[in-house]
């Protein structure tokens, strides 16, 4: 099934493609300025000109072998440049998707609890300015407070100091998974991990407060939609408390449509937020997307899209797996 | 026969955006000990708000504006306890315990993703949970437990438990991880119970039908799933709300047997909501009537069949399908009112074929009309018995 998706994926990704001309594409050869002169060599010698079957057979090939191409955006091989960025964007959303399903199912079922209550309208003013404001424009307002007026919490990646320190010491420091905050706890550096997590603050709550805005309001409607069910009614005619009936009756059904909500952000994020990365200057794969595609830098884009049909396919696989787990009417047994 | 609840003047609105919707206009009925009473009427007449007003589980926009609901608990029937100013705590512990309901759609009543027995088991669990605790209690003496700490700790747990249901330590332990297992015991013993229950409402496979889930089962198994969650705690008021009314007949015919049976058992009174005169017929000692939220009659059942006073009920009696009698069914001319701007007066009055100038003006009350025989109508004339006002059929 995976397979056959990801083909799918491949084929849409290798017919947009085709639509560039073949000196466009022999650019992604091109490593160096003495070779753009080579261009109709380059052409002859990648069979670029070639019918689309052929050359798309071959760029299968190539594909599954690890040659995604050149990046001159990053100045590195596509797939070593991916390896390098993704650790960036991964890190924030390891902070931010807990924070979003924890607090936008929590808050969500305590506005559809007490619907049109004080809480209620609070809950919407919030995601009303998390789901209109524009993100930039928020994450300049949190980095003109929080750093501008209140230096508490830096932009970028890690601290000077602490880079220093790597770059002085590249023994002391042995970099496991490319994300500070856990190669800080890895390499016994709590300081690290501290320092990398100032600076990861202000990222984090730009990206919660804007993304768990939809799924709180997903949530707060399905609360209010599972409330009004009968069955509400029959727990009610047994005598179950509000707590009862609240938590153990209608909030796991309500949670069944927002699983598929929840899924489909977390996948979102996994694009990375170009806002956010380039406001706190943290490039990771949102920021390189976004110079490659100013740039028209053809194998990141192309390489990119088959790595978001991944994250969405298996990102699906999930959704269905906990569906199951959630709701025995779909259990295949 | 002393009198198990009572219902004075209820009121009960719905605030919707169309308007409030005067969904029941002081109703009054009384519910005595052991009998059947059976609630007809047409769709939307305020069967079922009745119901549920008297359980305190309307649901919003609904609010229960006024009169009185009153229980008597006691064998005799004297002491009342007004429902409508009692504690929500108060409703919950008698609701499932001494009241108790049967939901209209067996398919929408049960919860889709929890298994039967959890949650008929949770009808002992809600009001059983001392009398369970005391048996867990007794069980633990005889127990082989893998060490002695263990049984010490289960013991203090359920003897806590067992003095006082509510107890806070024993509350605060269900919600910590691990320790909130000292609650399988219990959990064993309301499952024992509820297959119990379920296997004595005539369900083969009890054991394994516990642990299935809504969608396994036929309409006919969820209904008396919902029966058996009723039955659970032996109410005294059984309320049945069009419990037959979306099931085939031989289901129906089976499930209404089962209630009989039930009822002569352990039940002692059933209030069943319908609008199948069949059935009323068949399973009633006493029928109330109602139209547009007003009772308009309430009677024997045989003394209703034999002789309906409102024009209403017979207007009814003749829309039912008679194989005797060929020719065109009778059908109600003109529509139920709508319920924001009812009519003035008695509401049947736009759609009463004998219409006087005094039904638009003047809402008719219940009144006697012959032994056991309340109607609500101008023209049958309360106490002075001037019931051929307006002539034989």
């Amino acid at each position: 099934m995976l397979v056959f998706v990801l083909l799918g994926v491949s084929v849409l990704i290798f017919a947009i493609l085709m639509t560039f001309s073949p000196e466009r594409r022999a650019m992604t050869y091109v490593e160096t300025p003495q070779q753009v002169k080579d261009i109709p060599q380059i052409i002859k010698q990648h069979g670029l000109d070639d019918p689309a079957h052929v050359q798309y057979f071959r760029w299968l090939k190539q594909i599954s072998t690890g040659n995604w191409g050149w990046s001159f955006v990053a100045a590195d091989t596509v797939w070593n440049a991916f390896w390098r960025y993704l650790p960036i964007t991964l890190e924030l959303n390891l902070f931010t998707t807990p924070l979003i399903i924890i607090i936008g199912i929590w808050l969500g079922t305590q506005a559809g609890i007490h619907k049109d209550t004080w809480l209620d309208h609070l809950t919407r003013i919030f995601a009303i300015i998390g789901w209109s404001l524009p993100t930039f424009l928020f994450a300049l307002i949190m980095l003109m407070l929080f750093y501008g007026y209140f230096p508490l919490f830096p932009p970028g990646i890690i601290g000077d100091k602490v880079q220093m320190f790597i770059l002085e010491n590249p023994d002391k420091f042995h970099s496991y998974t490319g994300m500070y905050t856990i190669d800080g706890l890895l390499n016994g550096r709590l300081d690290i991990t501290l320092d990398a997590l100032r600076h990861l603050a202000m990222p984090v709550f730009t990206q919660v407060v804007v993304v768990v805005a939809l799924l709180m309001r997903v949530m707060r409607s399905s609360m209010i939609e599972e409330i009004s069910k009968e069955y509400v009614i029959t727990a009610r005619a047994k005598g179950a408390d509000n707590k009862t009936i609240y938590f153990r009756h209608a909030r796991k059904n309500a949670l069944i449509p927002v699983v598929t909500v929840a899924g489909w952000l977390v996948a979102f994020s996994m694009e990375g937020s170009v806002s956010v990365e380039i406001i706190f200057n943290r490039r990771g794969i949102g920021w390189w997307l976004a110079q490659s595609a100013i740039a028209l830098d053809i194998p990141v884009l192309m390489g990119m899209c088959l790595f978001f049909g991944l994250v969405y396919v298996v990102t699906n696989l999930v959704i269905d797996i906990l569906y199951a787990a959630i709701d025995p009417r779909i259990r295949l047994t | 026969m002393p009198k198990l609840i009572e219902t004075r003047d209820l009121v009960t609105n719905f605030y919707t955006y169309e308007g409030v919707v005067k969904a029941l206009n002081k109703v009054g009925l009384v519910i005595e000990r052991g009998t059947t009473f059976g609630l007809v009427g047409e769709s939307g007449c305020g069967k079922s708000v009745t119901a549920r007003s008297m359980m305190r589980v309307v649901q919003e926009p609904g609010r229960i504006e006024g009169g009185q609901v009153l229980f008597y608990p006691g064998e005799d029937g004297q002491e009342a306890v007004e429902l409508l100013s009692q504690s929500e705590a108060y409703m919950q512990s008698l609701r499932g315990d001494q009241i108790s309901m049967i939901f209209q759609e067996p398919n929408a009543a049960l919860n889709p993703i929890m298994t039967i027995g959890d949650q008929v088991a949770e009808s002992f669990l809600f009001h059983r949970k001392k009398e369970m605790c005391a048996k867990v209690l007794e069980d633990l003496k005889t127990a082989d437990l893998p060490w002695p700490g263990l049984k010490k700790l289960l013991e203090f747990f359920y003897r806590r438990a067992a003095a006082d249901p509510g107890d806070r330590l024993c509350c605060w332990a269900s919600r910590t991880p691990i320790l909130k297992r000292w609650q399988q015991r219990l959990f064993r013993e309301a499952r024992r119970r509820s297959v119990e229950i379920i296997a004595a409402l005539d369900i083969a496979n009890a054991d394994q039908v516990v642990d299935r889930y809504p969608h396994n089962l036929s309409g006919g198994m969820k209904q008396r799933i919902l029966i058996a969650m009723a039955l659970a705690c032996e109410p005294l008021l059984l309320i049945a709300d069009e419990a037959t009314s979306n099931l085939d007949v031989t289901i129906q015919a089976q499930i209404l047997d089962l209630l009989r049976k039930l009822k002569k058992k352990s039940i002692s009174s059933i209030l069943l909501i319908t609008h199948d005169l069949g059935v009323v017929a068949e399973t009633c000692d006493r029928v109330g009537v109602m139209y547009a939220g007003s009772v308009c009659e309430v009677a024997r059942v045989g003394e209703l069949f034999r002789n309906p006073l409102h024009p209403y009920t017979r207007a009814l009696l003749d829309a039912v399908p008679k194989f005797s009698v060929s020719g065109q069914l009778k059908s109600v001319e003109g529509n139920v009112p709508n319920l924001v701007d009812p009519p003035s007066g008695c509401r049947f009055h736009p759609r009463c074929p004998l219409r006087r100038k005094i039904c638009a003006q003047r809402l008719p009350e219940l009144a006697l009309a012959g032994p056991d025989h309340l109607v609500a109508c101008h023209l049958a004339g309360g106490r002075s018995g001037s019931a051929q006002v307006w002539g034989g059929r």
